[in-house]
């Protein structure tokens, strides 16, 4: 089950420095997959914290569902959001890949029957009695993910999930997505991979001086080269073949863009 | 004369009889910007170890075979920025000095060098921050920045641009490239292979923990977002690996 996730007129700095964000509202609904990108320090990751209940806000307010965030703990969050944290290392702290992903659920009094099917699912199964920090770091970053997983959260708030990824791991991130997503789940991920945003996202939200600065759809922004230039971005690189070769449809993922040159009689190289 | 060479090299993490890296031989010389690219867990982290020579010295384990490295100073860049951190500095100016300081530098020479590299890293407005309170991509561009405080001949970075943003990305290997062109031999793994594709003079491709290719990335590299269109698409290779030369393989094919 998802919730709708809504946040009205956020504000929030640290200490007693300025505000690091001023005012920021936005709606995640049940399903929905949105992508929250921006310049590096500009707040993305304060503002997942802020939903995981992990910071609170100088002002404003957060729901998820039926749930006022500031009257609950960040335990009780954990029940509706699962929140995935940037660095994977400050989450993993059992001394097996099944451990650390069953303690979520364990704890959560969830039972561990869905642990091998997110291991399963994730391509971890063979890592499954292995210590995380015998992994590489992209891999223990995909142990987090599960462990997220795992929990089953009608929230998914997932701070650069792919990054580091090769393009096989990003796939296993984007399929899990999407099988959530479709079940209800509602996801916010903050990333800088716009192929993986491209792939993943049908909406894509810009954080800039402590504001949103455009919220879209994700075809129409990552399809528009002025706009995203602005932002200091570019298309991501299926939707700059689709800008470049004039594809119809402005086609923003992989294949989307491989369906319209399926026609293309190719030559050798030369 | 090679800055790194490995011949008939066999590295092995404590405790595990299977070997991480092995490899016939690899000689890279000064100057070079070698791209290490590979599936995740094929052994790129652990050739970056080898080559810098923090392993087994610092990591454990045993190296058998050749291993030769002419670096006055060798550095690494961590895939974990926030475990690169010395922990003691307050600033990040702090944190940046904290190697050439290492070295008895006079003062005005340290700071100079922090300065330096700060600035080469764009990164000079987070002088005054706390390293502790960084963001994960101003984090990654400050333990680069301390690197090269140190004026290291030979950088070994391991995904350095991993949780930067596209513009701080870029403009970290075209650093990278401006380094190598310097004289400084650089290795950098990634698995971002069209961004390092731009700036390489040379990639290796690693799998299962030996060397599978070896050339100018054009030729050895395949796994970008565009060359899984191309091959998709029914494109024969080699494969585009960016887009203009995918558009370039369309406009032939008429």
């Amino acid at each position: 089950m998802g919730f709708d996730v809504a946040l009205r007129g956020l504000h929030f700095g640290y200490g007693s420095g300025p505000d690091v964000l001023r005012g920021v509202s936005l709606d995640v609904a049940a399903g929905q997959v949105a992508a929250l990108l921006g310049a590096n320090g500009v707040g993305k990751t304060t503002l997942t914290r802020l939903i995981a209940g992990l910071l609170r806000p100088r002002a404003g307010r957060i729901s998820v569902g039926d749930w006022d965030v500031a009257t609950k703990r960040p335990d009780e969050m954990a029940r509706r959001v699962g929140y995935a944290f940037q660095h994977a290392d400050q989450q993993l702290f059992a001394r097996t890949v099944r451990d650390d992903v069953a303690f979520g659920p364990r704890s959560l009094g969830l039972g561990e029957a869905g642990v091998a099917g997110v291991l399963e699912e994730l391509g971890l199964s063979a890592a499954a009695g292995t210590h995380p920090y015998d992994l590489p770091a992209p891999v223990r970053k995909l142990v987090t993910l599960a462990g997220v997983l795992a929990m089953d959260p009608g929230v998914l708030v997932l701070d650069e999930p792919t990054a580091g990824f090769d393009l096989a791991m990003r796939d296993l991130v984007v399929a899990a997505i999407a099988r959530r997503a479709a079940r209800g789940t509602s996801v916010l991920v903050v990333s800088h991979d716009l192929a993986f945003v491209a792939e993943v996202a049908g909406r894509v939200v810009v954080l800039r001086d402590g504001l949103i600065v455009a919220d879209e759809s994700a075809r129409r922004l990552l399809s528009h080269t002025a706009t995203l230039r602005a932002m200091g971005l570019r298309p991501p690189p299926a939707a700059a073949v689709g800008l470049a070769l004039n594809l119809a449809g402005e086609p923003v993922r992989v294949a989307e863009v491989v369906e319209r040159l399926r026609g293309v009689r190719w030559t050798p190289a030369p | 004369m090679s800055v790194i060479r490995l011949e008939r090299a066999v590295f092995r993490y404590a405790g595990r009889p299977e070997p991480a890296l092995t490899v016939e031989r690899l000689d890279v010389a000064r100057g070079e910007l070698v791209a290490v690219t590979g599936p995740i867990g094929s052994g790129c982290s652990t050739l970056l170890l080898v080559a810098s020579g923090y392993a087994p010295s610092i990591t454990g384990g045993t190296l058998e075979g050749e291993r030769r490295i002419e670096a006055r100073r060798p550095a690494l860049v961590f895939a974990t920025p926030w475990t690169q951190l010395t922990g003691i500095a307050h600033t990040v100016l702090a944190e940046v000095a904290f190697g050439p300081a290492s070295d008895g530098l006079p003062r005005e020479q340290v700071l100079a060098a922090a300065h330096a590299a700060l600035e080469r890293l764009g990164a000079h407005h987070l002088a005054s921050r706390d390293p502790a309170l960084l963001s994960g991509g101003e984090l990654q561009r400050v333990v680069v920045a301390a690197a090269l405080a140190q004026q290291p001949d030979l950088l070994v970075l391991d995904d350095p641009a991993a949780e930067l943003d596209p513009e701080a990305a870029d403009r970290l290997y075209d650093l990278l490239g401006d380094l190598a062109r310097e004289g400084r031999t650089v290795l950098v793994a990634t698995p971002d292979v069209a961004r390092a594709a731009h700036v390489a003079t040379r990639a290796l491709v690693l799998e299962r923990g030996r060397i599978v290719a070896d050339g100018v990335p054009a030729s050895v590299l395949s796994e970008t977002d565009v060359a899984r269109i191309a091959r998709a698409a029914g494109c024969p290779g080699p494969l585009p690996l960016d887009v203009a030369a995918l558009v370039a393989r369309v406009a032939e094919a008429g």
